[in-house]
């Protein structure tokens, strides 16, 4: 494992401006569609307002279910819908579009690996985006519920947390994403999946209010920490307690998933079609 | 008029044929988009189990409501989806051809492709309605099937009106791609509850503003008997299937009416 990780520095260093440029690039391209952007963050407090009104409407006159506050649940909602605005990556689709138009020729030839080049335009998407947040969190706060994390611990845990849950993002999406090499007739199988991933992220219901059966299956898959391990953080009511527990899962994930693309991304390579060539 | 709707209705025909050419990708499409609504169902079914009902409103009744504003959905989704490519044809020059063909451009545009995804959203949809019937204390006389029936198309008349207005504007603004999706997604998420758990200046706004509650919470009211607890008067729930006509007709008008200012690209 740790050669993995070496393996991944010695890359970064040698590569390092090439790598920047990717970012950039990716920076420049968010730019442009920033009205989709900020279509997306109108969305996003539209989610936000009914999903207030929802769970209010279900805690009815108890302040309290299941040692779980009205204001904590409200709270988890807005920012676990705020966090999925801002970390949904959509590698995916740009590699289908380079594969439908036989590009993926020039970028396989590169000196950086096409997962790298993949990960820095990633980096470079969220960066653009940032800037987004002056819109978003005024949102929120009007049509959600926020509030400082209750305790400094759960402060600087969440943000550990929430660059490990962007890295599993990532990760999901390029994992799909890399499917295209195998096929592109997959709009269907693509929507179903991102149905699914999203409410197992538990950004719609957490991980506490879903019947055991489900919790138990969801709990098995990674997508818990990309929305539900952070915000559980945030609102000091993370899985079975402990804050380290929680990190523990998620960094579990980061790690299991270098090795699961990897293993996909050889098998790609070696069935790469060049279109149109 | 009747000559305008024979053309649409061969139109349409020709549509779900080219929808049907490659059978394999349109079966699956509509598996997949039958899914895809179940699985949304899901978390509205597990915060309602788990919480035993909304707003009064018990698991049946909000499954029957959801069933509703589904097969609504489809039955708008199978007539109006090409209302969400307007901007394209309209930005690519592809309207001109309308203008030269001997029928109305409204309903060129609507019967130009169609999307065989909405048969999934209509299964659904059947399947909760149908689920739902057996909890529900409703007495199924025609005349209930009917209004049932009338209301589903009402509601689709609705969403297509919304739809068809913004379409209008679309003659002077040309981008309103992100409005038409933005409202698009307020219908499928806020369609979905009882209103009785609003606040009441968002009921009113989702009412006269923004016609969400007559797709399926008003009518669904009215055959729930649930009239009581409404933030408008009973007889408008009735009234909802024809809400829809008269909505779809004025925004119709206004499209027309808004064609004028159409500006070839001259592509």
């Amino acid at each position: 494992m740790s050669s993995v990780l070496s393996l991944g520095m010695s890359t970064l260093r040698r590569n390092r401006e090439g790598l920047i440029e990717y970012a950039r690039m990716a920076m420049r391209r968010q730019y442009i569609y920033r009205t989709n952007m900020a279509m997306g963050i109108v969305l996003t407090g539209i989610t936000i307002y009914l999903l207030t009104i929802l769970w209010k409407a279900a805690y009815g006159d108890r302040s309290e279910i299941d040692g779980v506050s009205i204001t904590q649940m409200l709270v988890y909602l807005t920012i676990a819908n705020l966090q999925l605005r801002f970390l949904s990556p959509e590698l995916d689709g740009d590699i289908e579009e380079r594969i439908r138009e036989g590009q993926i020729g020039f970028d396989l030839n590169r000196p950086v690996s096409y997962p790298m080049q993949l990960i820095a335009g990633g980096l470079g998407d969220v960066i653009a985006t940032l800037p987004m947040l002056v819109i978003a969190v005024p949102i929120a706060f009007i049509f959600g519920e926020l509030h400082a994390p209750e305790t400094a611990e759960a402060g600087i845990a969440y943000v550990a947390s929430l660059a490990l849950a962007w890295i599993v993002a990532m990760q999901m999406n390029m994992l799909i994403g890399l499917v295209s090499f195998w096929t592109l007739e997959m709009n269907g199988f693509r929507m179903m999946y991102r149905l699914i991933a999203n409410f197992s992220t538990g950004a719609l219901i957490p991980l506490w209010f879903m019947p055991d059966a489900l919790r138990a299956v969801v709990q098995l898959l990674p997508f818990q920490a990309i929305a539900y391990i952070p915000v559980s953080i945030y609102v000091d009511n993370p899985a079975s307690g402990h804050i380290a527990t929680a990190l523990l899962i998620q960094a579990f994930w980061a790690i299991a998933m270098i090795f699961v693309i990897r293993w996909v991304w050889v098998r790609a390579f070696r069935q790469t079609v060049i279109q149109g060539g | 008029m009747s000559r305008q709707f024979s053309a649409f209705m061969a139109l349409m025909g020709a549509s779900l044929r080219g929808g049907f050419q490659y059978r394999a990708n349109a079966i699956s499409s509509i598996i997949s988009g039958f899914l895809y609504q179940l699985t949304g169902f899901v978390s509205v079914w597990i915060i309602v189990s788990r919480f035993d009902g909304i707003g009064g409103w018990s698991l049946p009744e909000i499954t029957f409501l959801y069933g509703m504003r589904l097969a609504s959905h489809g039955v708008f989704y199978a007539s109006f989806s090409q209302l969400f490519e307007f901007d394209r044809v309209l930005i690519t020059g592809e309207f001109d051809r309308f203008l030269v063909r001997p029928v109305s451009p409204l309903l060129q545009l609507l019967s130009r492709r169609l999307r065989v995804n909405c048969f999934g959203d209509l299964l659904g949809g059947a399947l909760l309605l149908s689920v739902a019937s057996r909890g529900i204390d409703v007495d199924w006389s025609p005349q209930a099937v009917l209004f049932l029936l009338l209301a589903v198309i009402g509601g689709a008349l609705v969403e297509g009106a919304v739809q068809v207005f913004f379409g209008g504007l679309s003659f002077r603004f040309l981008n309103l791609q992100a409005v038409k999706v933005t409202i698009n997604e307020t219908f499928n998420q806020y369609g979905n509850y009882p209103q009785s758990i609003f606040p009441r200046p968002l009921a009113f706004v989702l009412t006269f503003a923004l016609p969400v509650a007559f797709v399926a919470f008003l009518p669904a009211s009215a055959i729930l008997d649930r009239t009581d607890e409404l933030h408008v008067a009973t007889p408008l729930a009735w009234l909802a299937p024809l809400v829809g006509l008269v909505l779809f007709t004025l925004a119709r008008w206004f499209w027309h009416h808004q064609s004028r200012h159409y500006q070839s690209s001259g592509t």
